[in-house]
């Protein structure tokens, strides 16, 4: 069981406390405010290994949270255990997303829900086009046909801002793709979809400066005050193009801290030994 | 002299393309068979028991009843070698075909107990001008947590017959390394099967053949995955000059229940002229759904573009031959650690591509 | 003592009905009597009666095959009943069974093709495409017709090039097919005369007897080319089970040809079909083939490349459903200098069924330069169905370019995963990656095919249908 998680418990209520005076304090600049994701005392196991020890998170509407660790820390179980990926088990806690509890919902429900997760390596699926696929998700999560003609146009301006060739909206999803057309067509796929929450999973790894600023600018282009964000990584360059809210250092299936941008730049300095024990 | 059908393969396909067995003509088979008495054994001998009981074969596969039940009925060399903790040195059997010695019809069973590594090699040789005799059949048993490396080097003539049956039988998290050099004979013809039973089994069988003159080679690799997580790798690699003929059969059978596992099979003919043949049956089967299975198969002459360019660097046609086959089998030749087993081996190759 | 006695008593009257049934079968079975019967009434010339004679004897002398699928269930001594005229057909669409009607619902299949499944009626629809192309075809010379008629009207084209492509000692449903066929599609196409428009041959069912050993013969001339569609688009409903059809195909030098095979039969047929093609200098022979339907099926077509520069490629998907034994593959025979063949077959087994892509890639001594690759592909959707690959390489000189690869596997969790984390099902997720699978395929087909096609998957992945 879950034992990791009863004893940091007391701690976790004081980041939770602290947690709770910020938002009050958005919220008073915002006027914002409405919880949309919480996640309670997460344990999660990958292949009977213990990754995720408790983790609590509250993400307000209208914020771009950052969760930063150092490899293994448990930052890729953290995304695939809210979309409830089934090689992943919870063995305690939950999570509520927008007032329901999703814990343990079907994957595809979750995303019809509004959650969306960019991948760090996105699978690639021969024979089926970006446009299709897209078109079909799309379907999938506002359950009202979609118009062809409006749609790619629609792909079209994004794939643009983008910088994406065009010509991709015909090819094989992911298929010959490079690592950072990839990464570019997870962003493409986000501002299709118009998800509640987007949780972006190692977008920046393996990106230059260039695609790098692409990313952050799809980010800027879905972001607003009725959405969230959680970036999961293990550096800080995105950082350096997008204002966040919040950061998060996960160190071995813990968030042993939480704060701001600032956080974020003590980390680049300093590196994560000071929270590895 | 009655024609000889065997090596057959476990899945039958169309008669028109003659591969489902092999028929030979005009093998001579001795009728008396004589003491065989030029072997050697090296390495750790106390594991080597010279006269083993257990000769009744009833193998799964064999190259069919007839050569089955000359090992079983009529072997003149019975030999048991038990791998266990206490082995230390790779143990070495030679059998070398002499004017006395014409006739071998072996019958080896390996034994691999639990946690035991361990390597054997059996050498076959022949004096010049001798036309020998060879049928035999290792069978081996890795039990669990098992570590072996089996060598096994066929460097006949090529007037004398060879025939072969290798049973393998795995229990949990036995891993096994084959590795087959397949030179000589006249007709050489070797039916392989391993039977993967154990989870997390493991068998690497890796081939080189090198073919000249008439001669011709038969291979029938047969493994069965039932153990889940259980994995095979088949890598055969060969070069074929004059009128010299492979058929390569190669199966990999995912039974019911090996959830993932895993079978790899590749088999690539280097054909050095225009009269030599490749035949080649590379199958996968599965009854088990979660498993990843490949295969491939390739044939074709030596690269133009490699070939001018060793040439370009002062070496004549034959020599440069040479070396791409000698580069071919390279990466398989790195299993065999004893020096001296690969300097033969190399010598070998040099002579039969002369 | 005395349950024994009553077992033994029902034995008798068993024994009795079997004897009884045996006796009638004799009576039915293949003799010279019958073939010269369908001779007559064919209005055979003397040459082709001779030719259904001849054939008879082969087909007596040879045995059935030693290998692939089990089709002892054919009882051989009932193949007059699959010969002859057979009144019983059903002739309207009501007599259909009811799976059937609502799988060609389910399909979209318009109302008129819905007709002509019976056997009534088709060739109306048919007919209206097959003229309107005739009018404009028949001006260069382009000759399509039934075979029949290409036997009284074309003679010499005919009797040049019939059952030579396909000998009839090929194998014994080769055999049985010379000396029974009836019907199929015959076409001319003049040097130099490209056709721009597909030829279709929707089920000719023009009368009852016609469908089952129906004969293609197909010659492109010199310079030319054409795109035949054969006419399994939609599963026709027969009361026989055996289909022993035979195409042949002549691409003479630098002409091609492309032969698209959708095929979706009931699924109580054992489809033994047999195609060839014989390739010209420079010419060139496509094989596009889905596989769909059937109990049992053993199918592979063959390109035999004789011309210099000639070439293939085989494009085919079969998937496997319940039930079903799909023995599907290719042949292809390298004759000739500078040769090519390009083979890409995939196939699915799903719910039990059985895939097995069984090939020969044969470059004998003088196809010099020759190229041959080959990729296959076999996805399994559960733990319960098979799928086997048995292909044999014979490459017999050294100057070629020789690779074969095959994969069996899954579809990955991961991919899965991923799918649904954008808002799919896991049966869509599921459906997708296999219609991606098959699109190689898909995409080779006319538009109305290839929707046709993917339709098909979803029938096949949608558990309310068998």
């Amino acid at each position: 069981m879950c034992v990791g998680a009863n004893s940091i418990r007391p701690q976790m209520i004081i980041l939770k406390d602290l947690l709770k005076i910020k938002i009050i304090c958005n919220n008073k600049k915002k006027g914002l405010g409405i919880m949309l994701l919480e996640i309670n005392d997460l344990c999660v196991n990958a292949e009977d290994k213990e990754i995720l020890k408790g983790i609590n998170l509250k993400i307000n509407k209208g914020e771009i949270h950052v969760i930063m660790g150092p490899n293994g820390s448990g930052k890729t179980t953290t995304a695939n255990a809210i979309l409830n990926n089934p090689a992943y088990t919870k063995i305690g806690g939950n999570i509520i997303f927008d007032g329901q509890d999703i814990t343990h919902e079907k994957t595809d429900e979750i995303a019809r829900k509004g959650v969306f997760m960019s991948f760090q390596l996105p699978e690639e699926i021969p024979g089926v086009s970006v446009t299709n696929f897209l078109k079909y998700a799309k379907n999938k999560v506002t359950g009202e046909p979609v118009k062809i003609f409006a749609f790619k146009e629609e792909l079209k301006k994004y794939m643009e801002e983008l910088n994406m060739n065009p010509k991709y909206m015909e090819r094989s999803l992911n298929v010959g793709f490079s690592g950072g057309e990839k990464k570019k067509n997870e962003i493409l796929q986000m501002l299709v979809l118009n998800p509640k929450l987007a949780i972006l999973d190692e977008t920046d790894s393996g990106l230059d400066v260039d695609a790098i600023k692409t990313v952050s600018k799809g980010i800027e282009m879905f972001k607003n005050e009725n959405n969230a964000v959680l970036i999961i990584t293990h550096n800080t360059k995105i950082l350096h193009s997008l204002k966040v809210d919040y950061v998060h250092v996960l160190v071995n299936g813990k968030i042993v801290k939480t704060g701001t941008q600032e956080l974020a730049k003590e980390i680049e300095e300093n590196g994560y030994s000071k929270y590895k024990n | 002299m009655e024609l000889l059908k065997l090596n057959e393969t476990p899945v039958r396909t169309s008669r028109n393309f003659n591969i489902n067995n092999i028929k030979l003509e005009n093998i001579s088979i001795p009728q008396e068979i004589n003491n065989f008495n030029n072997m050697q054994v090296y390495g750790d001998e106390s594991k080597v028991i010279i006269d083993n009981q257990n000769t009744k074969l009833n193998l799964t596969y064999g190259l069919g009843d007839f050569f089955t039940n000359q090992v079983s009925n009529n072997a003149n060399k019975k030999i048991k070698i038990v791998i266990d903790k206490k082995v230390n040195k790779e143990i070495e059997i030679d059998f070398k075909f002499d004017k006395e010695n014409n006739d071998l019809i072996d019958n080896i069973e390996i034994v691999a107990e639990e946690q035991a590594k361990g390597t054997v090699i059996i050498k076959y040789v022949t004096d010049k001008n001798i036309q020998a005799f060879h049928n035999g059949v290792i069978r081996l048993l890795a039990k669990k947590n098992s570590k072996v490396n089996i060598i096994v080097a066929n460097l006949m003539n090529e007037l004398s017959n060879n025939f072969m049956s290798i049973e393998n039988k795995f229990e949990d998290e036995s891993k096994v390394n084959y590795t087959i050099v397949d030179f000589g004979g006249k007709n050489s013809i070797t039916n392989y099967f391993s039977d993967l039973e154990g989870e997390l089994s493991d068998n690497k069988l890796s081939t080189i053949y090198l073919g000249k003159d008439n001669q011709l080679f038969d291979l029938n690799y047969i493994g069965e995955l039932r153990g889940k997580k259980s994995n095979i790798d088949i890598e055969v690699q060969g070069a074929l000059k004059d009128n010299a003929k492979k058929h390569f059969k190669g199966t990999i059978d995912f039974k019911k229940g090996c959830k993932k596992a895993t079978g790899n099979e590749n088999e690539d003919c280097m054909l050095l002229s225009d009269t030599a043949k490749s035949l080649a049956l590379p199958m996968l089967l599965c009854s088990e759904e979660d498993v990843e299975g490949n295969h491939s198969s390739s044939a074709g002459k030596v690269g133009e573009k490699e070939l001018f360019y060793i040439m370009s660097r002062g070496f004549e046609l034959k020599e440069a031959m040479k070396l791409m086959v000698r580069a071919k089998f390279n990466k398989i030749l790195d299993n065999i650690k004893n020096e001296d087993l690969k300097n033969e081996i190399l010598d070998s190759i040099d002579k039969i591509l002369d | 003592m005395a349950k024994t006695k009553l077992e033994e008593i029902n034995r008798n009257i068993y024994d009795i009905k079997n004897k009884d049934e045996y006796d009638f079968k004799i009576k039915k079975g293949l003799t010279k009597e019958i073939i010269e019967e369908i001779s007559k009434q064919k209005n055979d010339p003397d040459w082709m009666r001779e030719f259904r004679l001849k054939a008879l004897d082969v087909y007596n002398k040879l045995e059935l095959p030693t290998w692939g699928p089990d089709i002892s269930e054919l009882n051989m001594d009932e193949i007059a009943t699959y010969v002859r005229p057979k009144t019983g057909l059903s002739n309207s669409w009501e007599d259909v069974p009811e799976d059937i009607k609502s799988t060609f619902d389910k399909l979209g299949i318009p109302e008129a093709e819905k007709r002509s499944l019976a056997g009534v009626g088709a060739q109306y629809d048919s007919e209206v495409v097959y003229h309107s192309m005739k009018e404009d075809l028949i001006k260069q010379g382009v000759v399509y017709t039934d075979m029949e008629t290409a036997v009284r009207e074309y003679p010499d084209l005919v009797r040049d090039h019939f059952m030579k492509c396909v000998p009839v000692n090929d194998h014994k449903f080769v055999a049985l097919h010379g000396a029974v066929w009836s019907g199929g599609s015959f076409v001319y196409v003049p040097k130099g005369v490209k056709v721009d428009i597909p030829l279709q041959s929707y089920f000719r069912l023009n009368s009852p007897e016609s469908g089952q050993f129906e004969h293609t013969l197909i010659i492109v001339d010199e310079g030319a080319s054409l795109h035949f569609i054969e006419g399994c688009s939609a599963p026709k409903y027969n009361k026989v089970n055996l289909h022993a059809g035979c195409v042949e195909l002549y691409v003479k030098d630098n002409a091609y040809l492309r032969y698209s095979t959708i095929e979706n039969w009931s699924k109580n047929m054992l489809n033994l079909n047999t195609k060839k093609a014989i390739v010209g200098k420079n010419a060139q022979v496509d094989w596009v083939t889905g596989s769909f339907g059937s109990k049992i099926s053993m199918l592979y077509p063959m390109s035999i490349l004789n011309g210099e520069g000639a070439k293939t490629e085989y494009t085919g998907i079969s998937f496997a459903g319940k039930g079903q034994n799909l023995d599907n593959g290719f042949k292809v025979v390298h004759n000739a200098e500078n040769t090519s063949s390009l083979v890409n077959a995939k196939s699915i087994s799903k719910n039990g069924g059985k895939c097995t892509y069984r090939s020969l890639v044969r470059i004998n001594e003088k196809a010099k330069n020759s190229k041959s690759s080959v990729s296959c592909e076999s996805l399994m959707l559960d733990d319960i169905s098979i799928s086997d690959t048995i292909p044999v390489n014979d490459i017999r000189t050294d100057e070629v370019e020789f690779s074969h690869e095959a994969k069996i596997g899954k579809i990955s969790d991961k991919t899965i995963f991923y799918l649904m984390s954008r808002g799919l099902s896991e049966e869509d997720a599921k459906a997708m990656i296999v219609r991606g699978f098959a699109y190689p395929i898909s995409k080779e087909l006319p538009v109305e095919y290839a929707v046709e096609m993917n339709n098909l998957i979803n029938l096949e992945l949608d558990g309310a249908i068998g």
